[in-house]
């Protein structure tokens, strides 16, 4: 059985090549058992580039891959390319263990040369796309009106959780009985009671 | 602050102030680091007397270190403290061979107006080889030193223009004294505002400032403040050779543009290695009208004042808003107060180098007067902030490194003793469980974490497959001596992309040095000994000392990371307050 992996190829930090930092023009390419994909080139980032690009590929689920290998290289001005560093992914790092199905995994790496010295750490995140009678668990929960919540709880909440600006000199420097105002959550002295949490002044929202 | 350094290649040609690096980074908006410790305080009927101050640095007329050029300038602010030491508060970035620098990154202070708070100032030269390493990370005696100066930061507060400028002073031996500039103080108060506005700009038809290539361009945009000095927020990157340059998205916060009217100056400057970026153009506008241009895909005309004859010329190159977006960023709070849960764990530490309990100088000493020891201390202490913050008071309690009743050595043993069903309720029943163990549970060895961090993740992730908005916490009460650092590191990298953080309580006078490379604050990342590399910063230590001597507050310390390490993943999830129309 094959499942489609979504990768982002997000960014990398620190990138060298023999000691130095890298100030190419990089990529990577990224490796399923014998298929290969390749990313857009960064062209700003030098050392610390940022590719934030999306790739999809099957992998066999199974057994037989047990890593995915990322690599990145460079363009040299004369348009070879060569490599900065390689960084083995487990398989197991983003599928059972801790990552429940269709969680989106935030991976960082450490890259090897040839040589096996450090050039650098690769970012990327890994989503092992549900199969169709798998509902995604992005946790955007509960339906709760807002604005039925605020009224409620202003009354109640009023008074006791700010201190009111004082009219001393000290006013302009308080800076709590302005900064809680601007859409800030008020929360009722009952915490467990969740009906009793609101929003004032719900402008932004 | 932010970790929005990156180290160029070149030095010194890296966006500073409103660029993210990784997606698990955290902006530079730290205004909610404070209010979740507020919060605490304030449900309580005690209001803090605080507000958090931003320090905006320059300094003129510094001594030249470097012999073929300028200085590189650095400043680092610290806050004397009652024993007449010195706390680090933050850094500002390097600038490139100028003696007149004018920092862009902010240092954030908290103002409390009953305390005598005396800053000291430190300016720095950091040699050219230091220049892709992250500031954070600079050993400071290896840098030149240009200077000091200290003020009260009440001194600058009750300035009307709430600026100071300071004479530095240095000693250079043999008692010489010699004219070392002046360092200027701005402070801003810092405003929770929630808005970020994200904008794409690029520019064409530039002029061309070198001689055998094209310019090499970059923006750096200024905001006019009440007394009229424009202080700098943000530059981005710089463009090599390019004539008709494109940056990566700018992201400024309402901290550092102030209102929407607010004049900003825009500059394009061509970057010059020796410090004398050469000036393109420039142009005044506000967030506002940056937006309009935006809309009607109008492009600005950069403007040259010319020094000799005062007149402004109109230039051809001109600055495009391709994207203008105003996000709502949510604070911990909005989290939190929407119903976001936090749940905590309990992890005590029952290895035999706590001391015998029957020893009155162990951590874990029985007293039959009933004083409570190190760690009923510290449960008692921890146990009336997270009470507060854990959302139902139920808390799976744990012990690690004692021989339980079976007679084996358990890494992860229920703390009150039942064979199946870890929780217990309140601080209470941490405080009974932890009795009961002392007396069921022999202290032995070796100190593993890695157990009950696993443990914790396994309930982090079993969250996540259920699809509930929460985020845990796991509180290790230990004394600081680990056998298993490679394990311990392992388990922690392991767990670092789930809604999991670690709280490291230590008790007692051990050596914590393992503890503080865990915690990872110098801004280096974890790493695994599989060549995994922690996706973000989930550990936090908490030595119980600092607290008992009075520097902190034990509130001020286990939230000093937590909200940061909180919204660093949602934010990194796009997952918004319950309830809250998506961003």
């Amino acid at each position: 059985m094959k499942r489609s992996l979504e990768i982002e190829l997000i960014s990398a930090e620190g990138l060298k090549v023999d000691r130095k930092p890298v100030k190419k023009k990089t990529f990577c390419v990224v490796r399923i058992d014998q298929n290969s994909e390749v990313t857009k080139i960064d062209t700003f980032g030098g050392s610390h580039p940022i590719w934030k690009d999306k790739i999809v590929m099957e992998m066999p689920m199974d057994g037989s891959v047990r890593f995915i290998i990322v690599e990145v290289k460079y363009r040299t001005k004369g348009g070879a390319e060569k490599s900065v560093g390689v960084a083995k992914i487990p398989v197991t790092d983003f599928v059972g263990g801790f990552a429940p199905q269709g969680h989106l995994n935030f991976l960082s790496y450490r890259l090897r040369d040839q040589c096996g010295d450090k050039s650098g750490i690769v970012n990327v995140s890994i989503m092992v796309k549900p199969d169709g009678s798998y509902k995604s668990p992005s946790p955007t929960v509960a339906q709760k009106d807002y604005a039925a919540c605020s009224s409620q709880a202003a009354a109640a909440a009023n008074g006791q959780m700010w201190r009111p600006r004082t009219s001393s000199s000290m006013a302009t420097t308080v800076g709590y009985g302005g900064r809680v105002v601007t859409g800030v959550p008020v929360w009722c002295a009952n915490n467990n009671n969740k009906s009793s949490i609101g929003y004032r002044n719900s402008t932004k929202w | 602050m932010g970790n929005c350094l990156t180290g160029d290649v070149a030095g010194g040609k890296q966006a500073i102030g409103g660029v993210q690096q990784r997606p698990t980074s955290t902006s530079n908006n730290n205004a909610a680091l404070n209010d979740a410790v507020d919060f605490f305080f304030r449900s309580r009927g005690q209001y803090p007397l605080f507000s958090q101050i931003e320090l905006s640095l320059s300094a003129s007329n510094l001594i030249d270190r470097d012999i073929t050029s300028k200085s590189d300038p650095m400043a680092v602010m610290y806050l004397r403290k009652k024993d007449g030491k010195l706390e680090e508060i933050g850094r500002t970035e390097v600038i490139l061979n100028s003696l007149d620098p004018n920092w862009i990154e902010k240092i954030t202070v908290s103002f409390q107006f009953e305390a005598v708070q005396t800053l000291v100032f430190h300016v720095y030269d950091v040699d050219s080889q230091y220049h892709n390493v992250p500031v954070k990370t600079l050993k400071l005696k290896d840098q030149d030193y240009l200077g000091e100066a200290t003020c009260v930061l009440s001194e600058i507060m009750t300035k009307p223009n709430r600026s100071l400028t300071l004479n530095l002073n240095g000693n250079f031996g043999a008692g010489v004294s010699r004219r070392l500039g002046t360092l200027s103080v701005q402070a801003e108060e810092t405003t929770a505002s929630k808005t970020v506005v994200e904008m794409n700009l690029r520019c064409i038809n530039l002029d061309n400032k070198d001689l055998f290539s094209k310019s090499d361009p970059f923006l750096r945009i200024s905001r006019i403040v009440e007394n009229s000095v424009a202080v700098p927020i943000c530059r981005t990157e710089v463009v090599d050779n390019n004539l008709n340059p494109m940056w990566r998205p700018v992201c400024l916060t309402t901290q550092q543009y102030g209102s929407r009217d607010n004049p900003l100056i825009i500059e394009c400057l061509d970057f010059n290695t020796n410090g004398t970026h050469d000036l393109i153009g420039r142009t005044q506008k506000s967030v506002a009208e940056l937006e309009r241009h935006c809309l009607q895909k109008e492009s600005v005309n950069f403007v040259y004042t010319s020094t000799s004859h005062g007149r402004n010329k109109v230039l051809k190159g001109q600055l495009i808003v391709d994207r203008f977006v105003e996000k709502v960023q949510y604070s911990f709070l909005d989290y939190i107060s929407s119903g976001f849960e936090l749940n905590f764990m309990v992890a005590v530490d029952f290895t035999a180098s706590n001391g015998d309990p029957r020893n009155p100088g162990s951590l874990h000493y029985n007293d039959p007067s009933g004083k409570p020891n190190s760690y009923q201390q510290a449960i008692m202490e921890v146990g009336e902030v997270i009470q507060f913050y854990g959302s139902d008071r139920r808390f799976p309690a744990w012990g690690f490194g004692g021989r339980t009743s079976d007679n084996t050595v358990s890494h992860a043993f229920n703390l009150n003793g039942a064979p199946h069903g870890d929780e217990v309720v309140g601080v209470e029943g941490i405080m009974s469980a932890y009795a009961s163990a002392l007396h069921n549970v022999a202290l032995a060895g070796p100190t593993l974490f890695s157990h009950v961090v696993d443990k914790a993740a396994n309930i982090a992730s079993q969250s996540l497959s259920q699809n509930i908005p929460k985020y845990f916490v796991l509180l290790i009460i230990t004394d600081g001596v680990l056998t298993d650092m490679a394990g311990t590191l392992d388990a922690l990298v392991r767990a670092s992309d789930l809604p999991l953080s670690v709280l490291i309580v230590g008790v007692g006078n051990a050596d914590f040095s393992q503890m503080e490379i865990l915690d990872a604050d110098n801004g280096r990342r974890l790493e695994s000994s599989t060549g995994r590399v922690a996706t973000r910063d989930t550990v936090q230590f908490v030595p119980m000392t600092a607290v008992h001597s009075g520097q902190v507050s034990v509130v001020q310390a286990l939230l000093e990371e937590l909200p940061g390490q909180f919204l660093s993943y949602v934010r990194s999830r796009n997952i918004n307050p319950v309830g809250a129309p998506a961003i």
